[in-house]
C-alpha cells in the first residue's frame, strides 16, 4: 500500500523526531554522505560535454524523484514509519517558520560565518559534521533570504506560471529553453542576477550556505525542497492529462542534443528505470 | 545506487585515478557516466557543438578580492588554437579553446559552463555569471571567513564509488 508524504508543517512532534532521528542514523552510518557525493557527481552542465541527467535536462524531475526514493528507502530501513516531508515554500516563507525550527532542521546561520547554531543539524549538537563539502568547513551553513542582498522565496504565482505550461519540456532541453514546465520549475532564467532565478533555483539561493553549492544535499532541507518539487510534477500531470514527459524519442544524430538528454524510454543513469517508469509512482507513495 | 552499468569495470577505471597526477574523481565519475551513456545510447557519436567564447576578461586573471588571492588562466589544449571546437567523445569538461584553471588562495575552484556561455562554480551552483572572473568573485563572496576550498576530487578510492553501496537494482516498477 502506498505511503504518504506530508506537508512538513503538519507533522506531529513524534513524526518530526522520528524523521530527524532517521536522518541522523544514516549520517552516522556514512550512508548520507553517499547521497551528497552522488548529487555532486551527476551535476553536468549544458555547456559541457556528456549526458545530462540531474540538472539542465528534462530528466531533472525523474532523476530527483528517484534520488528521493533512494533516500526514503534508506530512511524507512531505519524507521518504517518515516517518509520524506515536503516544504511548501509558497506558504512557509519566513526565516523562522517551518522547517527552520529547533525540532526540525534548526534555524538560520549566524551572521559571522553562517554557521547553523540551533537544532539537530547544528555542528555543536555533535551529529552533523560535513564531510563531502565544497569548503573545508565542517559545519552546516545557511544564509536564509541572502542577508547581503535580500531576495524572496518564489511566490505561488511564480509556481503557477510553471504549472500552467502544458508542455513538459522543449528543445533544446537545457537551461536556455524558455518554455516548458520543466525549466520553468527548475528555474534557469535569462541573464544573470536574482531575476534569472526561478522556483527551484531561487529556493537554493534563498537558503544559501551549503544549499547554494555543489554539495547542497548536506542540508537536509534539500529533500523537503525536492519533495515539494516532486509534488508539482504530480500536480502538473493532473492538470494536463494528455501531456507526458518529453522528449518521447531520443534526439537524432543530427541534433545537437543527441546523447545529451534522456528520452522517455531510455534508462536514466545511475538507475535502471526510465522516465516512463517514473512518471507514475502512485503505488509507492502519495502526497497528503 | 549502482553507477557502474552494463558491465563497466567500475573498480578498474577508478583505480587509474589513484595517482597524484591522475584525473579527479569528479572527472572519473563523468568518464563513467559518459561510458554508461555510450552503452545505453549506442551508436556512439562524437558530437561537437559550438560554445560561445568567454566574454571579456581575457585569458587570465590574478587579483586579490576581499582578501583572497584569485587566479585563473585559460589553458589551451595541446595542438589546438583558441576558439577551436572540441571533440566531445571523451565526455570531458572542456570549454572552447581550452580549460580554465582557477584557484582561490591556491585551492582549485571547479567551474562549469552553461549553454548560453555563462559560468557556474562549485560554490554557487544555481546562479551563473558572465565570465570566469565574475563566477570566481561570487564564489569568494560565499566562502565563509576562515574557510578554504576543499578539492572534492581526492577521496578514498579503494571502496569504490560512494554512490555504489546504498541501493541496488531494485527498480520502482510502479
Amino acid at each position: 500500500m502506498a505511503y504518504v508524504r506530508k506537508d512538513v508543517s503538519t507533522l506531529t512532534a513524534s513524526e518530526r523526531r522520528r524523521f530527524v532521528d532517521a536522518l541522523l542514523a544514516l549520517k552516522r552510518r556514512g550512508e548520507y554522505d553517499e547521497f551528497v557525493r552522488m548529487h555532486i557527481d551527476y551535476y553536468t552542465a549544458d555547456g559541457e560535454d556528456g549526458l545530462r541527467t540531474a540538472h539542465m535536462a528534462p530528466s531533472f524531475l525523474p532523476w530527483h524523484r528517484r534520488f528521493l526514493l533512494e533516500l526514503e528507502r534508506a530512511l524507512r530501513r531505519v524507521d518504517s514509519s518515516v517518509t520524506v516531508p515536503y516544504w511548501d515554500w509558497t506558504r512557509n516563507r519566513t526565516t523562522t517558520s517551518v522547517p527552520w525550527t529547533k525540532d526540525l532542521l534548526g534555524g538560520n546561520g549566524r551572521r559571522s560565518d553562517r554557521r547553523v547554531m540551533t537544532g539537530p543539524f547544528a555542528y555543536g549538537a555533535g551529529h552533523w559534521a560535513i564531510k563531502e563539502g565544497v569548503t573545508d568547513g565542517r559545519f552546516l551553513t545557511r544564509d536564509l533570504g541572502r542577508s547581503a542582498a535580500p531576495l524572496q522565496l518564489p511566490t505561488r504565482g511564480e509556481l503557477q506560471w510553471a504549472l500552467d505550461d502544458p508542455v513538459y519540456d522543449a528543445w533544446p532541453w537545457d537551461s536556455t529553453v524558455r518554455k516548458g514546465f520543466r525549466n520553468k520549475l527548475e528555474g534557469w532564467g535569462a541573464g544573470s542576477g536574482s531575476a534569472s532565478l526561478k522556483n527551484h533555483n531561487r529556493v537554493h539561493r534563498w537558503v544559501g550556505g551549503v544549499m547554494l553549492g555543489g554539495a547542497s544535499v548536506n542540508d537536509p532541507v534539500f529533500w523537503l525542497h525536492h519533495a515539494f518539487l516532486d509534488l508539482q510534477w504530480y500536480r502538473w500531470q493532473r492538470a494536463h492529462r494528455s501531456h507526458r514527459y518529453l522528449p518521447a524519442e531520443p534526439p537524432g544524430v543530427a541534433d545537437a542534443q543527441h546523447e545529451r538528454v534522456v528520452a522517455r524510454h531510455q534508462r536514466l543513469p545511475p538507475w535502471d528505470e526510465t522516465p516512463d517508469q517514473l512518471e507514475d509512482v502512485s503505488r509507492i507513495y502519495r502526497y497528503a | 545506487m549502482v553507477v557502474g552499468v552494463g558491465g563497466v569495470a567500475v573498480g578498474a577505471e577508478q583505480q587509474t585515478g589513484t595517482g597524484t597526477a591522475g584525473p579527479s574523481r569528479r572527472e572519473l565519475a563523468r568518464g563513467l557516466l559518459a561510458s554508461a551513456a555510450a552503452l545505453a545510447l549506442a551508436p556512439v557519436m562524437a558530437a561537437s557543438r559550438p560554445v560561445p567564447p568567454a566574454r571579456s576578461g581575457g585569458t587570465s586573471f590574478d587579483e586579490t578580492y576581499r582578501g583572497r588571492r584569485i587566479q585563473g588562466v585559460l589553458l589551451p589544449r595541446d595542438g589546438q588554437h583558441e576558439g577551436q571546437l572540441e571533440d566531445s567523445s571523451e565526455g570531458r569538461r572542456v570549454a572552447a579553446g581550452g580549460e580554465w584553471r582557477i584557484t582561490i588562495d591556491g585551492r582549485p575552484l571547479h567551474l562549469m559552463r552553461r549553454a548560453d556561455g555563462t559560468w557556474l562554480s562549485m560554490v554557487d551552483h544555481y546562479t551563473s555569471y558572465r565570465t570566469p572572473l565574475e563566477a570566481t568573485r561570487a564564489a569568494v563572496d560565499e566562502i565563509g571567513p576562515g574557510q578554504r576550498l576543499r578539492d572534492l576530487a581526492p577521496a578514498p578510492m579503494g571502496g569504490g564509488h560512494p554512490g555504489h553501496r546504498t541501493g541496488g537494482h531494485d527498480g520502482v516498477r510502479a
